[in-house]
């Protein structure tokens, strides 16, 4: 039976090939599409969930409810978890969690490795268990080092390394520690990822640390019991919070802080583990968070390419189906049941999705290693023979030939078999639902063309748009770790003084966007001012910093060489000036530190120094107490490349064994949308593929109801109607329906993109022609497909087209 | 084997029922060779539909096998259907995608019949008919009486108690039209296969044991031969 059902279905297949072909085609360009895409985000989901008490486990973060703003920091002090833990029945087990870099060096081997410095409750919590060595209590003493095997290889090699000692520095001078165990190696998707692990009392100021609560420094997280509701822990914590940080509390109170719903204004929070991969809003949380959304609008396109190739799937299964009416009548004649017939639509069905389910996972394959790195996908193919993704992957592909195979195949028996004996049911009917799947296949590819549209929009206004600052002809070189920054910018300008080309030289404490060297700084400190709490971020810089970066000064002037007392000036943006509160703040004294009152000395015009999704902030220049971790060298605007040649030259002479990874500013600030870019690159690849599969189906459907109606466009010619006439005819009712789902599609993308816009501070509006432009995109790729078909039938020889009915 | 009481058929069409059939009565027994005769639009293919169950009568009652057809359920029906009844069309309706052998071989696979039985029927039967040499062949390379020879074959591998043919012999020429008669004659007086044939014209009406003149839905008048 099946053999026969096989045997039919091919040779059905193979009459209509050329409707099969792009019907494998479309499926498994989607098949591929989809494979990566849900991988990546089954992937991202799965970050973190090899923890087996991950439910249980959260992070503390505090909660600063202030008069502007609620801020949120995951920085602790480190009285603070030993404090906690005494006083609260909840937690099962707490640890903080610091993390560093060290040099290990065993025996003549010397490694650099990553550190965490954690207290024993870690290895309780989470799940990297031991292999090797002690599996009870692994940091029982403060000399314990627990490795995980990838690091025991790279430094021990082949041999046993529990019991051995090690020396590590990671606080300028080396101490020796042993191994007692060794951890599984963790994998990819965690966030926590460590090498090495300390006690936490082996930071490098930890005596000091414990003495004070100010000093916020490092992550702690919490394991609580099993019957603690963590909503109901975090209300009880309001009484410590309350009873130890009692000045700032009142501090806060005095600003004017605005208090939450219970009437805090600062709180002890906990972030669920389980949340770590996906949040966004806290920094300092371990590994790289992704947004949300990306990783849902991955799904989404997901979805929508693999809902568009089931209706191609479906709308040529049904096109079809009225020209195979005959046969299922005959076979009916013949004694065959309903599910017989069934049966045998569903083989033909299934042997389409099983061609293009092996072609998808070919073109997969070969479209992997440019996937991963557009979007930095972590996935391999191998993620595909793990039994949830077997069984979605047959799950999914037998749901779809269901639907896509019964459902022309349930239209074809509902014929009466004496009609379609006869041959009077009707072939030429348009078919509503044809229209409904056409409709929808097409507000997805309109929605998407919108998407890449606004977003495109968004990061060329955010490439265009005036920083305040010059970015195009300044060249930032990250100094790197092998040389001391203010002796290095020493050098550097006396090495580039006098060159032609080269304008200006400084040097900061942190960088203008994301440079090469992939590392940002954020500096803020607050005090108090004249009885108010102010805030604003520091830039330790060097002299000629305004000049260098083309920074325009409102009032005062820039550090200047020739004012010794420079040393203890600092240089405000407008937004400091402002919660200085006073007209002419230059020549007047801040008290930073209560000891130093600093005198400014100049007020610069706002800039941008951070990325266009956040506000200016306050910014305050400082000429002393900073690394200087960037060079700054402005150029003429003639012969960049030729000049930014010249510095890297000059570079490697002064600096034989520093690595340049010197690049232009704006380079810098097109890196920092990156996420913003990827966005797009996805939206525009959804787009041509949703776009290219639509257009295949609306290619096949043209191209069957031409032949349907030859015979009419052969009556129209013959009573004199011109080729124009007819190829409006025949694209009409496809272009009203592309126009129609286009309508359909405007207030979804709308909606979607206002949200997507509202986390930027600085961003566009949406515009009317936008809307207007994707409509006319969409309508005229269906055009150019639907005129293909319709030309040619209105071309072809009405005397033949008669004659062939 | 088959009684029709007070059969009627009719379509509503505006505000009046056009009668395809009119309280009509028929009993037909076991080895009888019927030929079915009257103008075009008498209901004469209308009545050989209702009888092979691939149509309703709107209103009547209907025995076959001693089964009361007009009161099983469809999926009974289709079961008497496929155990007793072959159908030779006009238009020979061949499936154009399977080759002779496929197409004769088919109704056994909906009869759940094992492949080498199949295999063994399909072979007597294309001996029988004279077209070993054709069974590879596809309907499109046939002759129009080739392919309703392997229809009829198609019809009989059943091995049916009850075969219908409407006009079997229509798109045929005489000579063609002849030789599927002494087939059906053939059929019937050996295998004792009751055959009900619609045809228009007289020559082949002869062949059957009785003719039946329809007339507007009525039998207007029958003749035993
Ligand atoms: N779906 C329908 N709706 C309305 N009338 C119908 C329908 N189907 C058939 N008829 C009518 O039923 C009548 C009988 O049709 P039938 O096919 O049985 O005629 P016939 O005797 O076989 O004619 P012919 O010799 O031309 O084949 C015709 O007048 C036809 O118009
Ligand atoms: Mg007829």
């Amino acid at each position: 039976m099946l053999k026969n059902y096989i045997k039919t279905a091919w040779r059905n297949l193979w009459k209509g090939r050329v409707f099969n072909i792009m019907n494998i085609i479309g499926l498994s360009v989607a098949v591929a599409c989809c494979i990566m895409l849900f991988l990546t985000v089954y992937y991202e989901f799965s970050y973190d969930k090899f923890h087996a008490n991950l439910d249980k486990i959260h992070q503390f973060y505090f909660t600063k409810n202030g008069a502007e703003k609620v801020e949120k920091a995951t920085s602790m002090p480190a009285p603070l978890t030993p404090a906690v833990k005494a006083e609260y029945q909840d937690i099962k087990y707490i640890t903080r969690m610091s993390n560093g870099g060290t040099v290990v060096r065993y025996g003549d081997k010397q490694l650099e490795e990553s550190i965490h410095f954690v207290d024993p409750d870690f290895l309780k919590m989470f799940t990297f268990p031991v292999v090797k060595g002690n599996t009870d209590a692994p940091l029982k003493d403060l000399n314990d080092v627990v490795l995980t095997e990838f690091a025991a290889t790279a430094i021990f090699g082949k041999t046993d390394p529990i019991g051995k000692s090690v020396e590590l520095n990671y606080s300028g001078e080396p101490k020796t520690f042993v191994v007692s165990a060794v951890v599984k190696d963790f994998p990819p998707n965690s966030s926590i990822g460590f090498d090495v692990l300390l006690r936490f009392e082996n930071t490098p100021t930890y005596q000091a640390n414990m003495k004070s609560w100010d000093h916020h420094d490092h992550s702690v997280f919490v394991q609580l019991n099993d019957n603690v509701e963590p909503a109901a822990f975090e209300s009880r914590l309001q009484n410590f919070v309350k009873k130890t940080f009692k000045t700032t509390i009142a501090d806060m109170k005095r600003d004017g802080a605005r208090p939450d719903a219970q009437g805090n204004v600062y709180t002890l929070n906990l972030l669920p583990f389980a949340d770590n991969h996906f949040d966004t809003e806290l920094v300092g949380l371990e590994g790289n968070s992704v947004s949300k959304i990306y990783v849902l609008a991955l799904l989404a396109i997901g979805i929508f390419i693999l809902v568009i190739a089931c209706i191609n799937f479906v709308n040529l299964s049904v096109a079809r189906a009225f020209t195979r009416a005959r046969e299922v009548g005959v076979r009916k004649t013949l004694g065959a049941g309903k599910w017989q017939l069934l049966t045998q639509f569903w083989v033909e069905t299934l042997l389409v999705c099983l061609f293009a389910l092996v072609l998808g996972i070919i073109m997969a394959n070969f479209a992997l290693p440019g996937f991963k790195a557009t979007f930095r996908s972590q996935v391999s193919m191998s993620m595909l023979l793990q039994p949830i993704q077997l069984v979605v992957i047959i799950g999914l592909f037998v749901l779809i030939t269901i639907i896509a195979g019964l459902y022309p195949a349930l239209l074809m028996m509902r014929y009466k078999t004496v009609m379609v004996l006869k041959g009077s049911v009707n072939t030429v009917k348009p078919g509503k639902v044809r229209n409904i799947l056409l409709v929808t296949q097409f507000s997805l590819s309109t929605l998407l063309i919108v998407c890449t549209l606004i977003t495109w929009q968004q990061i060329n206004y955010f490439k265009n748009k005036p920083l305040g600052y010059s970015k195009d002809e300044v060249v930032s070189i990250p100094v790197g770790n092998s040389v001391n920054g203010a002796r290095a910018l020493e050098l550097f300008r006396n090495q580039l003084n006098g060159q032609p080309g080269v304008v200006a030289i400084s040097g900061a404490y942190d960088n203008m966007g994301n440079g090469k060297d992939g590392s940002t700084r954020t500096s803020i400190i607050g005090f108090t001012y004249k009885g108010h709490d102010v805030r604003t971020n520091i830039q330790g810089v060097s002299y000629d910093y305004a000049k260098t970066m083309g920074i325009q000064m409102i009032d005062g002037r820039d550090f200047s060489r020739e004012f010794a007392t420079d040393s203890n000036a600092i240089v405000v943006n407008e937004k400091m000036a402002a919660q200085l509160g006073r007209k002419n703040v230059v020549g007047t004294y801040v008290a930073m530190d209560e000891k130093h009152p600093q005198l400014v000395v100049g007020v610069m015009k706002n800039f941008h120094f951070r990325s266009l999704r956040t506000e200016i902030e306050p910014l305050t220049l400082v000429l002393s107490g900073y690394e200087m971790n960037y060079i700054f060298v402005k150029v003429r605007p003639q012969n960049l490349s030729q000049t930014f040649n010249m510095i890297e030259q000059k570079w490697k002479q002064t600096f034989p064994n520093a690595e340049f990874q010197g690049s232009w500013i704006n380079e810098n600030t097109e890196r920092q949308y990156k996420a913003e870019q990827r966005l797009s690159t996805i939206f525009i690849s959804g787009a041509i593929i949703a776009i290219i599969i639509s257009c295949i189906g609306l290619l096949a459907i043209s191209f069957m109801i031409m032949v349907q109606r030859t015979k009419e466009i052969g009556i129209r010619k013959v009573l004199g109607a011109n080729i124009a006439g007819l190829v409006l005819l025949l694209s009409r009712d496809f272009l009203k329906l592309v126009l129609l789902a286009a309508v359909i599609a405007f207030p979804i993308a709308w909606w979607l993109m206002n949200q997507w816009l509202q986390s930027f501070v600085y961003r566009i509006d949406i515009q009317w022609w936008i809307f207007a432009l994707a409509a006319f995109i969409a309508v005229f790729i269906a055009f150019i497909t639907v005129s293909f078909q319709s030309i040619k039938a209105a071309l072809a020889n009405p005397v033949r087209s008669l004659r062939s009915e | 084997m088959l009684s029709l009481q007070h059969i009627s058929k009719y379509y509503q069409t505006g505000g009046n029922k056009t009668f395809v059939l009119n309280d009509l009565s028929l009993d037909i027994d076991q080895g009888e060779f019927v030929s079915i005769m009257g103008p075009s639009g008498s209901g004469k293919s209308t009545l050989l539909n209702i009888i092979g169950m691939l149509d309703e009568p709107t209103s009547g009652y209907h025995y076959f096998m001693d089964q009361p057809v007009h009161q099983l359920k469809e999926k009974q029906r289709s079961a008497l259907y496929k155990q007793y009844i072959g159908f030779v069309f006009q238009a020979y309706h061949l499936i154009d995608e399977l080759t002779v052998l496929e197409n004769i071989e088919t109704p056994l696979i909906y009869q759940n019949i094992k492949g080498a039985e199949r295999k063994a029927l399909v072979a007597d039967m294309l001996d029988r008919f004279n077209i070993v040499g054709k069974k590879d062949l596809f309907p499109a390379q046939l002759s129009g009486g080739q392919q309703q020879l392997v229809g009829i074959a198609r019809a009989l591998i059943g091995k049916p108690k009850l075969l219908l043919a409407d006009e079997p012999t229509g798109n045929l020429n005489s000579k063609q039209g002849e030789e599927i008669m002494e087939l059906f004659k053939k059929i019937n007086k050996e295998d004792g296969v009751t055959i009900i044939q619609v045809t228009h014209s007289e020559k082949n009406a002869e062949y059957g044991s009785r003719i039946i003149n329809l007339l507007d839905g009525r039998i207007e008048s029958t003749t035993t031969l």
